[in-house]
């Protein structure tokens, strides 16, 4: 690892830190949705270095499946939660 | 390296602690796939790429849309506005 690759390192590790933050500590769940999907794309950053310290190229297809699924899952869960607050219409008082 | 795996398992133990603490449901399923964000890392940092994105498959986008959906449909998804107030 160069010099540069460990101050990269650490500034993903800094922006990872206040993400977590905001999601340990968000007050409404859409702060936490976004922060969720902001770790995600840390996550993939992480991955590209993770591919450039290793010196392999498998690493690049895990970050590449990790970015569209959890773009997937970030828009399910957001729709669950757009659906759900039109009126406090609850499936258990049914 | 060491700092990095400290690292990594340092947000999977907060978002695993955050699981069990945490009252609302959407919050305890964001922190749900908060943890197998940080599995991905470990598999990945662990060399085992086929096993990260095995990992990164089913957890990034499966477990949550599936847990999601069941808590929604057995009705302990709890409500609250914007500013976090949960409202009976």
């Amino acid at each position: 690892m160069t010099t540069l690759t460990i101050i990269a390192l650490g500034f993903i590790a800094v922006a990872a830190l206040f993400t977590l933050y905001r999601l340990l500590f968000g007050p409404s769940n859409a702060d936490r949705i976004i922060s969720a999907d902001a770790l995600s794309l840390i996550t993939a950053v992480f991955l590209l270095f993770l591919a450039l310290i290793f010196d392999s190229v498998l690493y690049l297809d895990i970050a590449l499946v990790y970015s569209i699924l959890s773009f997937v899952g970030i828009i399910a869960l957001a729709r669950v939660i757009e659906t759900k607050t039109n009126n406090s219409k609850n499936l258990g008082e049914d | 390296m060491i700092w990095i795996v400290a690292f990594v398992v340092f947000i999977m133990l907060a978002a695993a602690i955050a699981v069990l603490l945490l009252d609302n449901m959407v919050a305890a399923v964001v922190a749900t796939s908060v943890v197998s964000l940080a599995l991905t890392i470990i598999f990945a940092l662990l060399r085992a790429p086929d096993v990260a994105m095995t990992e990164a498959a089913i957890g990034a986008g499966l477990s949550s849309l599936i847990l999601a959906i069941g808590l929604k449909r057995l009705g302990y998804w709890k409500i609250s506005d914007a500013k976090g107030e949960k409202n009976d």
